[in-house]
């Protein structure tokens, strides 16, 4: 079993909190070397940084045009729709306008993460526009010269320089004001009314947000990235020098029928060392020598503190070239960095020779001016927030780390429910919302969810009804559905794992006969515990005919997999199956291992091991899921995977790398032209019908696939032919969302069962979208899965493709259960990994049929 | 236009406050008309101050910027020993409020050309006779610096109520100092284009009064109420977190301690190991619930090689406990040898019975039954576990009650739905 692979394969920043890359907050203009303005990232990583969301900046300006169009910033500055607002997918769909929901199953009822925004009857946000003149060019400015007219205003008002909100009407539709300025100048003041909002305007769920934020600053919470949090319940895992900080996301939006907050509990992973200590110490256990390109691994990408302000950073570089006594313009000055910190924060820097972070500063700087240039950090200054790689991958950190953050059910529905009793409890914030007439539900939202029909599991001729979500015993003993014979193959050790590797190879032939796998005996191959001679050892000996390649390696040295697998995925197109030693070490647990790996190397080989009924016929499957490379040139591997025969058994797998500031489906727009022809071969036909399920889509990158990625894929799909128009659907599956559902059985909280759908209430009016709960989980709290219905062409009721999405679910073939995505998009992230973690080349297309990534 | 002073003149007048407190370093500060904090945003930085407060009339314009004097983030990641306390009060500077005397400085910038001539007057009997601080920084526009800036007809300000001349504002200086024994240096801030200096002075005007030491003072003042007035409001008021409070040293100790356990815990593990691996030696074991010490002390003055093995022979020191499956449960880890280990422990405790008292107190922390040593637990590298976690992150099974009453599902046609 590749427990390495696997644990890794895990991915980042799943579980454990740790900021996103996009949410990197906005970032001081602080000291920034004007030799080194290095061209500003216009495009990372093939995401789209700074969406072009619905507001644009011009349409500030055409206040009366439309309330949709005004954006309104907390303070100034450019906003991230990170909600995906004012993308209305669903009213292209003819087929769910009325409705959107399931009828299968039986009802549960549920309690989800959500609170109501109450106002009062008729509560209507009124919107002025204020001119000034002369004009003033200062917001600053413009704004205290409005707030001199407080008795008239009122205390509850919000002002970004040209818009004003109240919640009262003024007497008159245009109030002229006057005020005098410092100089003694005259200024008259024009507030007219523009619009009247209603509670569910978009402007009017900006504003909410606002407030909102707001109130969590009076509860005395700490900012960081997007989300607020409490220093005061900190906890501590000394260990690790770890500190946690429990807090909030909250984001409001208008559901299906109501305007509500959505909030989870979240926790920050911070360290109680700086960036410095952190160095020093990394250099004592690595050395001199290989000390730079370690830190550059272990560092960029990561967000930082510093100790003077309450920002964030992310860190982009190093620049080995400068100490804190380089020194930058500041004013008409040169000032050393050293200098600048102990005039202006009475921080004295201890080290002279520490090098410097550099963080790009995207922000535009003040009054729309390009950006500033990247802002050069004083690693003493700093502190790390989230995780390395490292540590992500240190299983006991994280171990100790989900024993404090890991919530059962009924613990995390009571911290929602403190949250918002503080909320009414404190006497600050409830004058705050007061003054706007607004309030919230005391408790979490009820609502009816469905429970979808269990999935009968097909193997061989046999048939079950696993009891839960997983059939791991059901399966033992029954032959799986087909698995080619292993003739010829070969398995690698070392000396040191000789009696390993021979127990391994017993064991799989005692446990392939009653799974149906026929096996020859493999010839066994030592080499030397070096990746050169490994590698000698493969190509002597791995030839044409090889089917399938086991490698016993003594460690779980990244180095010697890498090599293993970019030989064999590349040079010489054979499946491969590496083992760790370790796993295989211990007599008790051989028989599992080893029915593991052999119903892992059936697969890879092309054998199908069970199915469940796919009652549409001509129908191909495809999942996306893309990897983004953090550090190595910051590339992008898109993956594209598309079933190829009715049952859901057989793949096509194909991927695509891609440079930064080229889209994802670019490439992968020959990739599906290649499964389509790949279908052709297998079935003498194309497929009628088309579903695409999109994985890897971030917050506030729908608007791409939207505009973009359909109409590539509808492209690629008419270069087939004239007369091809296959029907065709395109989902966005979503892993990392905040939306939480809790089960009620006999007055206890639990997790929902797996199935259990939810299209009611916490969807959007404007998507056809639903949830899923299709795992099982042995501790904590399961998170739902998202689908956004994009385009949707094949008239499919509701009700099938959200049962139809459910059974995909059960086709992950490297696990004997149900999985949190359907299994293209598992096999997709999969592939994705792999090319982008360990052999950063497109796989030879020899394996294009197979499932060699598992 | 270019901008008459670089760095701006309001900077230059908070660096003036900014670089007395650096010399001075006054425990305790009051500013005065505080609007939006500005100030007091820079003095936080400076730890020597202990309680910064500030006062303004406009409640709204302070409540508006009042949340950056919060800590930040980093503060409660590692707490330094100085104490710190931000209090911002609503309230006039004509009126007495008890919870202002007895500061160390008090700074008035730009204020007092704001109030009528009456009430500066009153500001005087409050600042200087009831506050009594140490010393008092005013600032005020110059009005003989005012030809020299371009355009301007009138006051600087339209809220101002006068602009006086170096000579008035010397003479209620110095009415003030003789009044409520004080003395006063005037200087400012703002220098005029060579040539000009004499006859103009600086653009802002500064007076520093210093109280005369008398002996007999604090106890008059103190005498003159009866009762403690308060008229402000308080608006806000926080914390810093500091090492000095107790709570957040036995934090900070504990984690501190239990890191330096852990660390030593796998240094000696993996010794031992090894030294089985090389000799098979038998390892000491005990049965639970028995003690017994292998205690071998060390000679001293050892050289270099041998306090490597002094350190080997403290090792021995360790308690191994034993449970009926013959694993390792947990390791202890004397008090004394983390003491003399780790420097930052030692610097935090102070002396190793404050330590013991200290840990004894944290729940976090696990003492031996005499309190001289530290428990920490053995984490067995556990081969089940992390194969069960192997696969998807939340893949697991849990007996779901799965309700299989449509089992027998009668065969739709889902292309129909079409």
């Amino acid at each position: 079993m590749t427990g390495r692979a696997r644990a890794r394969s895990r991915g980042r920043a799943r579980g454990q909190e740790t900021a996103a890359p996009g949410a990197s907050k906005a970032v001081e203009p602080a000291p920034a070397p004007a030799a080194a303005a290095a061209a500003a990232e216009l495009v990372g990583r093939g995401r789209q940084k700074g969406a072009p969301g619905p507001f644009s900046a011009e349409a500030v300006l055409q206040i009366s045009a439309g309330f949709q169009q005004v954006k309104l910033g907390e303070r100034g500055g450019r906003r991230r729709d990170f909600q995906d607002g004012g993308i209305n997918t669903r009213q292209a769909m003819e087929h769910v306008k009325d409705s959107k929901s399931g009828s299968s199953g039986h009802a549960i009822q549920l309690t989800a993460n959500f609170f109501r925004i109450i106002s009062r009857p008729q509560w209507v946000l009124y919107q002025y526009h204020v001119d000034f003149n002369p004009p003033m060019e200062s917001r600053r400015l413009r704004s205290a010269l409005l707030y001199h007219h407080e008795e008239m205003l009122g205390s509850a008002r919000s002002f970004d320089g040209a818009l004003l909100f109240l919640p009262n009407r003024l007497q008159n539709k245009e109030t002229v004001l006057h005020s005098v300025t410092k100089n003694g100048e005259n200024v008259q003041i024009t507030v007219t009314l523009t619009n009247e909002l209603p509670p569910t305007s978009p402007v009017c769920i900006q504003f909410y947000n606002i407030l909102f934020r707001r109130i969590l600053r009076i509860l005395d919470m700490q900012q960081i990235g997007r989300n607020y949090y409490n220093p005061k319940d900190a906890l501590n895992i000394p260990q690790h020098r770890l500190t946690i900080w429990p807090g909030y996301t909250t984001a409001i939006l208008e559901y299906e029928s109501s305007i509500m907050m959505c909030t989870d509990v979240s926790h920050k992973v911070l360290r109680s060392e700086t960036v410095l200590d952190f160095m020093v110490n990394l250099r004592q256990k690595c050395g001199e020598h290989r000390f730079p390109e370690i830190c550059t691994k272990e560092l960029v990408g990561l967000i930082v503190l510093t100790k003077y302000n309450n920002k964030t950073y992310k860190i982009d570089d190093i620049a080995w070239d400068h100490t804190p006594n380089n020194t930058f313009t500041r004013g008409d000055k040169e000032i050393t960095f050293r200098n600048y910190y102990k005039t202006q924060y009475n921080l004295e820097i201890t080290d002279g020779n520490q090098v410097l972070l550099v963080s790009h500063v995207k922000r535009l700087g003040p009054a729309g001016a390009p950006p500033p240039g990247p802002a050069m950090l004083i690693p003493e200054l700093c502190y790390l927030t989230g995780l390395t790689d490292k540590m992500m991958n240190d299983h006991i950190i994280m171990k100790d780390l989900s024993s404090q953050t890991r919530l059962e059910p009924e613990q995390r529905q009571g911290r929602l429910n403190r949250f918002v009793s503080n909320i009414q409890k404190n006497p600050d914030a409830q004058a705050e919302l007061d003054k706007w007439g607004l309030s919230f539900d005391k408790e979490l939202l009820r609502l009816t969810g469905r429970v979808l029909p269990g999935e009968r599991i097909f193997q061989g001729s046999r048939s079950y009804d696993p009891p839960a979500a997983d059939w791991s015993r059901e399966m033992r003993g029954i032959p799986v559905i087909t698995a080619p014979p292993l003739n010829n193959w070969l398995m690698f050790y070392t000396r040191r794992n000789g009696n390993e590797a021979q127990a391994l190879l017993q064991t799989l032939n005692k446990v392939a006969g009653p799974l149906g796998i026929r096996m020859q005996r493999a010839v066994m191959i030592e080499y030397q515990d070096q990746q050169e001679s490994l590698l000698r050892a493969l190509q002597q000996n791995v030839g044409q005919h090889t089917q399938m390649v086991v490698v016993v390696l003594p460690s779980n040295r990244k180095d010697k997999y890498d090599s293993v697998k970019k030989f064999l995925c590349v040079d010489c197109p054979v499946p491969s199956q590496c083992v760790i030693s370790r796993t295989i070490s211990r007599p008790q647990t051989l028989m599992t291992v080893a029915t593991k790996i052999a119903l892992q190397i059936a697969c890879k080989m092309g054998g199908e091991l069970w199915s469940v009924e796919i009652p549409l016929k001509q129908l191909m499957i495809v999942g996306i899921d893309c990897y983004h490379d953090t550090t190595a040139g910051k590339r992008s591997i898109g993956a594209l995977v598309a079933s190829l025969n009715q049952s859901m058994s057989r793949w096509f797998s194909k991927c695509v790398l891609q440079n930064k500031g080229q889209e994802i489906m670019d490439g992968l727009k020959m990739a599906l032209s290649a499964a389509l022809k790949e279908y052709l071969k297998f079935n003498n036909c194309l497929p009628s019908r088309i579903i695409v399920y999109r994985d890897g889509v971030g917050d506030g990158q729908l608007q791409t696939v939207v505009n973009y990625e359909i109409a590539q894929i509808i492209d690629c799909i008419k270069s087939m032919g004239q007369d091809y128009s296959p029907k065709l659907s395109v989902v966005v599956v979503k892993k990392r969302i905040s939306s939480r559902f809790f089960a009620h059985f006999n007055g206890k909280i639990n997790n929902p069962p797996p199935g259990t759908v939810i299209d009611t209430e916490v969807t959007r009016p404007e998507w056809y979208d639903f949830f899923i709960v299709s795992q099982s989980v042995r501790s904590g709290s399961v998170s739902p899965t998202h689908y956004n219905v994009l385009y949707d062409t094949s008239g499919l009721k509701p009700d099938h493709m959200q049962r139809l999405t459910y059974k995909l679910c059960h086709m992950y073939y490297n696990w004997q259960g149900i999985v949190r995505v359907p299994a293209p998009c598992q096999y997709a992230h999969k592939l994705a990994f792999l090319v982008g973690e360990n052999i950063h080349r497109e796989h030879n297309m020899h394996l294009d049929n197979l499932l060699f990534y598992l | 236009m270019e901008p008459l002073f670089n760095p701006p003149l309001h900077r230059q007048r908070h660096q003036f406050v900014v670089d007395f407190v650096k010399r001075n370093k006054p425990p305790k500060v009051l500013d005065l008309g505080c609007s939006e904090c500005s100030l007091m945003k820079r003095l936080k930085f400076h730890r020597e101050v202990h309680l910064l407060v500030g006062l303004d009339i406009d409640g709204t314009k302070v409540k508006k910027k009042m949340r950056a004097l919060a800590p930040v983030s980093t503060d409660y990641l590692q707490p330094s020993y100085d104490q710190l306390c931000v209090e911002l009060y609503e309230g006039s500077v004509t009126e007495r409020d008890a919870r202002l005397r007895g500061f160390d400085l008090v700074t008035s910038i730009e204020l007092i050309e704001h109030l009528t001539l009456a009430d500066v007057e009153r500001f005087s009997e409050v600042v200087f006779g009831y506050m009594t601080p140490a010393a008092v920084i005013v600032s005020t526009p110059n009005c003989e610096y005012n030809p020299l800036l371009p355009g301007l007809r009138g006051f600087r300000h339209s809220d101002h109520k006068f602009e006086w001349s170096r000579a008035e504002f010397k003479s209620w200086a110095l009415k003030a100092c003789s009044e409520f024994g004080y003395e006063v240096e005037f200087t400012g801030v703002g220098q005029p284009a060579s040539g000009y200096q004499e006859s103009v002075g600086f653009c802002s005007q500064i007076g520093v009064f210093r109280r005369l030491e008398r002996g007999d003072d604090s106890n008059t003042l103190g005498g003159d109420d009866a009762e403690d007035v308060f008229s402000y409001k308080l608006l806000y008021s926080i914390n810093y977190p500091s090492l000095c409070d107790n709570n957040i040293l036995r934090r900070v100790l504990g984690s501190e301690v239990l890191y330096w356990a852990e660390k030593l815990k796998s240094r000696w593990m993996e010794k031992k190991s090894g030294e089985v691996n090389a000799s098979c030696a038998p390892i000491e074991t005990e049965e639970e619930g028995e003690e017994k010490h292998t205690v071998s002390q060390c000679e001293s003055g050892a050289s270099e090689d041998q306090e490597e093995e002094d350190e080997g022979v403290r090792w021995t020191r360790f308690q191994r406990r034993q449970d009926s499956c013959t694993s390792l449960r947990c390791v202890s880890v004397p008090l004394d040898v983390l003491w003399s280990c780790c420097p930052r422990v030692s610097t935090l405790s102070g002396s190793l019975g404050n330590l013991r008292r200290l840990l004894m107190d944290d729940p976090d922390v696990e003492l031996s039954q005499d309190g001289d040593a530290v428990l920490v637990n053995c984490h067995e590298q556990d081969l089940e576990e992390e194969e069960a976690q192997d696969e998807l992150e939340d893949s697991g099974y849990e007996p779901a009650s799965r309700h299989h009453s449509a089992a027998a599902e009668q065969e739709e046609d889902w292309e129909a739905s079409v």
